[in-house]
């Protein structure tokens, strides 16, 4: 925490000495208003005191603020007063305003104490400037214009090369990649670069993984058992919609209103997964109207958080403190997510109804195919049965029945009594407590046989000859096997295809209602589908429902949507957002470090068709993102985050792309998309240490073969009780999360050096060049790692290393043999000693600042 | 391992490499590096760290899935002749129940099969059960509340309630809190670790959940540290084999010179801290084997704890461990021992549990008694909520069972500037409901806070347009009456 506030801190400076001598009120004035006084004197009425708001101009104007006279001014004279008991905010609070701030404030009521709309809620207009990538630079160079800075030069192609590559692909280039780049001397080879990365089908799974993080997408239920729960095809559905360049509006709509869509498409429910993907349980004991009740507020906080960038929850309890969001608004948004027609409880199944199965083009096929099968089967047995004479025995109570009658008894275990009579057996099934007989014709037996229809005859004595009779029923025996084996065969090719929680909505929706304090059980008044008054309304026309809500949000006046979203797109690539709270754009949020960028960027995002490539194109084809990412300490200090962006963005690769790197350069990664979740190896005990005993994933096995070992990251299983421990810094996915925070403890130092999985990676890495001779795999290993040759230090570092790594393992072949068997794949190397050492080297790479980090 | 070699290694390699890279160490490397009780030299305290501290770390002995009160520490003698008797309307008042027992027709009262004692304690003395023998040698070393409640009656939402605050996932937990306010004050350990203990009932154990040690908002560096008692005891820690400590120290010195290289092209302090964190790594890999080898216990460390205190994975083994964490300067342990679920059969696995963690838990609180370390050591005892007064499932005289109670449960604490030898709150004659001194779980949270010098309501970390605090929303304050 220390050092995003010390940013915050020169940032502030910065703008302050940087010129700007003007005060803007939503920039300077808000976020100290909003961080000392609207606690007590803001939206909320159920914590107002003394009547008085600070958050309407006209009220504070008609309460505490003597516009141009600060010394008439109760808020001046109580932010200055030297009685704790008269100070404002109060001592107890843990609130305080500096001397700067206090100055602020008195400066703004001296300049006329001017309020201005909050900026995140006022339609984003396209400022005046250059269009394309040059608009970004155009904002940009600005902002350090007033800052006194200059950009950074150009980032070398290597450099370009590899930080692009992971920005879109979350992958390193190959050399080959990388030379073909550096050989291609015309002035679009960048952007063929760009439009290779934005074609590869890595591109949708790297993309996807942010957006998982968002929806909270998980492989367990989340809660007490943490049963395993199938969900997968809507990640994929998600990989899918990246790759197809899906534009965001539909994406979203999809997500949010599938399954309202006219005629949805089985992807189009898929999609609706997004609000199913919360944490469920169903933990014995649980109230069922308060699960519930979690439910739906975790689905509107995450809608809040991730379309409209807005903390929405905070309104579940009380009005909300800092913005406009009244309890009563919460709860008529509650009023759209409230109708699935489901249980609230998951019964710890994996497919938590209401799902859909679904199944691929070839798997239609294949099912097609069964049941003609079926049909034909069904069809050659009934017409056998057609053509079969039964002929009731002339003497069927006796010699026509071999039954012992002891036997008829209705015991299980007995065999079934043989029959020749269809009358005889008639009777003893009619005698018998409790029929076995398929419904239909249970209801038939029991019934006197005079009384019986002749369909219903007819039914019994076919199944008779079918099922009982001892000659006939033999003679049927084959054709009954084929269809069973025919049925059986179809259930099961079924049931091989997945399922995915999916939305649909109750015929008429559940009432709602506001919940005093957040509880469950302490119902207000009833409330009515309703979107919050200080935004736009819902367009003319649109339905008041979900899908309603998704037109609403892409509607070309909404304030929020296109802004969060490309802040989101921003921050993925340079590792903070224009606004750095990603998950709140109101007025507890950060004001945003340029903020004619950002309107530009959702303008043109929205402009564009919600074009998501054509975005990230154009922000990765600036010359702001194309800065070289070296500078002085100075520069580092002065601006750690690089919020002013006067150097290119450098910071430590989220954990997916930190293995997924790793099995790159080692050669070892599958690159196939989509599917079941993979359990790569993990150190034993993990599950079990935590898990209920009762729980499917209380044991965790792991899986063997490339196939599923040396898959991308976002594949594996995500228990989330306990994620997989390689996901350093990632949230566990309990709850929605927008922005991941990068820390740097000497736990993932332990982890890059001693999980197995990384050692493996390491040694595999090293088998690669192993044919080369020892002077020139260093230079082999930098290519791949870090897209550059070493320096000549570095490959006397490595050179010197290797030697003394060698000269160790020589003594020690055994500790040589222990090291390069670690791990999936065997190793059949020839000489384990030179193997081990240069495994020892490949560690080192895979250790090194520059390759856990984006440069 | 060999600890003294590694050790000579990492001497003298830093300082070799500090003179060869020629590198200066940056401001901020080297607040990491010297980062002692969270604060770089020169630097104010923050305000949440305005108050005395009384106790420098703390433990928490949390018995996960709810021990019954009723059968330990809340004696309640009336209740005999209610046996298999209905639970009085005027006690129940309409409180809702589980649904594992809200269908039961009938409520009967269940009194506890096993004797207690009243032993002396430094005021009227204390009620403690037969299950609980060296619990009761210790009543003036503790402090009993008997008056905590809760509002969460399942244990997901009960144990992330009472571990972070908030019934819902998401939240930083005690342990996160502390290391967050206070810092560490051993460079060569984590500030908050956890320890996952053995069990003995044979019913299903509730499950426990990485959230409830985990850091929510804040850094995760702040996140309890799973040691543990099979594998690596920290994930990771041993170098692979065919690695010995020279050649990863060789590694080391290679990678830190390309590294420092690194630095000298990008200028990102960054990179300084990341040498530092892998020389802090290496440093682990002894200080951490150096703390789980007992091989230097004697034997009476043993004969205090118990026969168990030798098997890796006991409670007895974990409050063995967690007496030499705090030796070492961690701030939190916190062990997690499970099975206290007592939904039927208490007569089979109550005692079972009992003798788990009685012996130990006394062991540990003597142990740092006899260090000199009670007094600035918080030791914490208990679980979620507690159990019912009335029977779920078969009642007879020597066997039942009990659902969830929020309205009342026992916690002790002991050490720590907590007033020993009391007896705090009082619950009415079944047990069921607050009559004197209630302590809510936010208020329990904010007194350890409090006594680990930190001010409950200003250590709080803005998230998602909240302060996110670990004792929630409306205010409540530190229980002074539990202060010596």
């Amino acid at each position: 925490m220390r050092n995003p506030l010390m940013a915050a801190v020169f940032l502030a400076v910065s703008v302050r000495v940087g010129g700007a001598e003007e005060i803007v009120f939503n920039r300077d004035i808000r976020p100290l208003l909003s961080e000392n006084c609207f606690h007590c004197h803001g939206p909320d009425s159920g914590t107002r005191k003394a009547g008085l708001r600070l958050d309407l101009e006209a009220e504070a104007h008609a309460g505490a603020i003597v516009a141009g006279d600060p010394a008439r001014s109760e808020l001046w004279i109580r932010i200055t007063a030297s009685d704790d008991d008269d100070l404002m905010p109060p001592p107890e609070s843990g609130k305080a305003l500096d001397p700067g701030e206090r100055d602020l404030l008195r400066r703004w009521i001296e300049s006329g104490a001017e309020y201005q709309s909050h900026w995140a809620f006022v339609t984003p207009e396209r400022p005046a400037g250059p269009g394309g990538p040059e608009a970004i630079d155009h904002f940009v160079r600005r902002r350090l214009a007033d800052e006194g800075l200059a950009p950074a030069r150009p980032a070398g192609r290597r450099q370009l090369a590899r930080r692009v590559s992971l920005d879109l692909n979350g992958l390193p280039p190959t050399p080959e990649e990388v030379e073909a780049f550096l050989a291609d001397r015309s002035p679009q080879a960048y952007e063929k670069v760009v439009d290779r990365l934005l074609a590869s089908p890595r591109f949708g799974e790297h993309m996807a993984r942010h957006w998982l993080d968002a929806a909270r997408y998980g492989d367990t239920h989340g809660l007490h058992l943490d049963n395993y729960r199938e969900m997968w095809p809507y990640r994929d559905w998600v990989i899918r919609a990246f790759n197809r360049n899906m534009p965001y509006d539909v994406f979203l709509t999809e997500q949010l209103a599938g399954d309202l869509l006219e005629a949805p498409a089985t992807d189009q429910l898929v999609a609706t997964g997004f609000n199913r993907a919360h944490v469920t349980t169903n933990e014995g004991g649980s109230i069922k109207e308060e699960v519930f009740v979690r439910n739906v507020v975790d689905r509107v906080s995450t809608f809040g958080t991730v379309m409209l960038g807005l903390t929405t929850n905070c309104a579940s309890c009380h009005d909300h403190k800092f913005d406009p969001v009244t309890q009563r608004e919460f709860y008529q948004l509650f009023a759209y997510f409230n109708s699935l027609d489901g249980d609230a409880m998951d019964g710890n199944r994996k497919a938590h109804a209401p799902v859909v199965r679904v199944i691929d083009d070839e798997g239609k096929m294949r099912l097609a195919a069964l049941r003609d099968e079926l049909a034909a089967a069904r069809r050659t047995l009934e017409e056998t049965i057609a053509g079969y004479q039964y002929r009731e025995p002339d003497d069927s109570t006796e010699a026509g029945n071999k039954a012992d009658p002891a036997r008829n008894e209705d015991d299980k275990h007995s065999k079934p009594a043989e029959y020749r009579s269809f009358r005889r057996w008639l009777a003893d099934e009619r005698g018998r407590e409790k029929s076995k007989l398929p419904g239909p014709l249970r209801a038939s037996i029991k019934k006197d046989p005079g009384a019986l229809t002749g369909e219903e005859t007819r039914a019994l004595q076919r199944h008779y000859i079918v099922h009982v009779d001892l000659e006939a029923a033999e003679r049927f025996r084959p054709l009954r096997e084929a269809v069973s084996r025919s049925e059986r065969e179809l259930k099961k090719t079924e049931n091989s295809f997945p399922t995915t929680l999916v939305w649909k909505e109750l015929p008429k929706p559940r009432p709602a209602y506001v919940l005093e304090r957040g509880q469950y059980d302490q119902r207000g008044e009833q409330v009515p589908r309703a979107l919050p008054e200080f935004l736009p309304p819902m367009p003319d026309g649109a339905p008041n429902d979900r899908l309603g809500l998704a037109r609403w949000l892409l509607m070309p006046v909404h304030p929020l949507t296109a802004r969060v979203a490309v802040n989101r797109f921003w921050q993925q690539l340079f590792g903070v957002g224009l606004v750095k709270t990603a998950e709140d754009f109101g007025s507890q949020g950060e004001w945003p470090s340029h903020p004619q960028l950002l309107d530009w960027l959702a303008v043109e995002f929205r402009e564009s068709g919600w074009d998501v490539k054509a975005l990230l194109k154009t922000i990765v084809l600036s010359e702001t993102y194309r800065q070289r990412s070296e500078g002085a300490p100075e520069q580092y200090r002065r601006d750690p985050e690089n919020r002013l962006l006067a150097r290119g963005p450098r910071f430590r690769l989220d954990a997916e792309s930190l293995r997924d790197q790793a099995l790159a350069v080692a050669g070892l990664l599958v690159e196939q998309t989509g599917g079941p979740p993979v359990k790569p190896p993990q150190p034993d005990g993990l599950w079990s240490a935590v898990g209920y005993s009762g729980s499917n994933t209380v044991r965790f096995k792991p899986d063997r073969g490339p196939g599923k070992v040396h898959r991308r990251s976002l594949y594996t299983f995500w228990k989330r009780t306990a994620p997989p421990p390689q996901m350093i810094d990632a949230p566990s996915r309990e709850s929605c999360v927008v922005r991941r925070e990068r820390t740097n403890t000497p736990l993932h130092a332990l982890m890059f050096m001693n999980d197995p999985q990384y050692v493996e990676a390491a040694r595999a890495f090293a088998e690669r060049f192993l044919g080369a001779p020892d002077d020139g795999i260093p230079e082999r290993l930098f290519l791949h790692a870090l897209a550059r040759p070493p320096g000549p230090d570095e490959r006397g570092v490595l050179r010197e290393s290797f030697r003394r790594h060698l000269a160790h393992y020589r003594e020690h072949p055994e500790a040589a043999r222990a090291l390069v068997a670690i791990g999936d794949r065997p190793s059949d190397a020839s000489d384990p000693e030179r193997l081990a050492a240069w495994t020892m080297v490949a560690s080192l790479m895979l250790n090194l600042d520059e390759f856990l980090t984006k440069n | 391992m060999d600890t003294v070699s590694r050790d000579c290694l990492t001497l003298q390699t830093r300082r070799h490499f500090f003179k060869r890279s020629g590198l200066g160490l940056g401001a901020a490397a080297l607040a990491t590096l010297l980062r002692r009780d969270g604060l770089a030299a020169g630097l104010a305290p923050p305000a949440f760290r305005s108050i005395a501290p009384r106790a420098k770390r703390a433990i928490y002995l949390f018995m996960s899935g709810a021990p019954s009160q009723h059968d330990l520490f809340d004696y309640k003698p009336a209740m005999r002749d209610w046996f298999d008797k209905e639970l009085p309307d005027s006690i129940r008042m309409g409180q809702r129940l589980t649904t594992m027992t809200s269908g039961q027709k009938r409520f009967p009262i269940a009194p506890s099969k096993y004797a207690f004692e009243k032993v002396p304690n430094l005021a009227e003395g204390a009620w403690i059960s037969e299950l609980l023998p060296h619990t009761r040698k210790m009543a003036k070393d503790l402090c009993i509340i008997k008056s905590m409640h809760t509002e969460a009656i399942n244990h997901d939402p009960a144990i992330t309630y009472i571990c972070t605050g908030n019934q819902l996932p998401g939240r930083p937990s005690l342990g996160a809190w502390l290391s967050y306010g206070l810092g560490s004050t051993n460079e060569n350990l984590p500030a908050f670790v956890v320890l996952n203990a053995t069990w003995s009932a044979k019913r299903d154990a509730q499950a426990i959940f990485n959230r409830l040690w985990g850091a929510g908002p804040l850094p995760s560096k702040h996140q309890g540290v799973l040691l543990r008692s099979t594998g690596d005891p920290v994930l990771f820690l041993n170098d692979p084999s065919g690695v010995d400590p020279a050649t990863r120290r060789r590694m080391l010195d290679s990678l830190n010179t390309v590294n420092a290289g690194a630095y000298e092209r990008f200028g990102d302090p960054e990179i300084q801290t990341r040498i530092a964190q892998y020389e802090m790594a290496f440093r682990m890999q002894s200080s951490v084997p150096e703390l789980t080898d007992l091989g230097a216990e004697p034997a009476s460390t043993f004969d205090l704890y118990g026969p168990d205190s030798k098997k890796p994975g006991t409670f007895a083994y974990c409050a063995l461990l967690a007496r030499r964490l705090a030796e070492r300067g961690v701030r939190f342990t916190q062990i997690f021992h499970r099975g206290w679920d007592q939904h039927g059969d208490i007569a089979r696995d109550l005692p079972l549990q009992c003798r788990d963690v009685d012996q130990a838990s006394y062991a540990l609180v003597q142990d740092l008694k006899q260090r000199g370390m009670l007094d600035d050591t918080l030791v914490i005892w208990g679980g979620e909520f507690g159990r019912t007064a009335y029977c779920q499932g078969k009642l007879t005289r020597d066997n039942y069972g009990r659902d969830h109670h929020p309205r009342c449960f026992t916690v002790w604490m002991a050490g720590g500037g907590v007033k020993p030898g009391i007896v705090y709150g009082d619950t009415d004659e079944f047990g069921y409901n607050i009559t004197e001194n209630p302590v809510h779980i936010h208020e329990l949270n904010a007194t350890v806070l409090q006594l680990l010098g930190l001010d409950h309501h200003r250590l709080s970390v803005k998230h998602q347009g909240l302060d996110v605090r670990l004792t929630g929303v409306e205010p409540v304050k530190p229980v002074e009456d539990l202060l010596a």
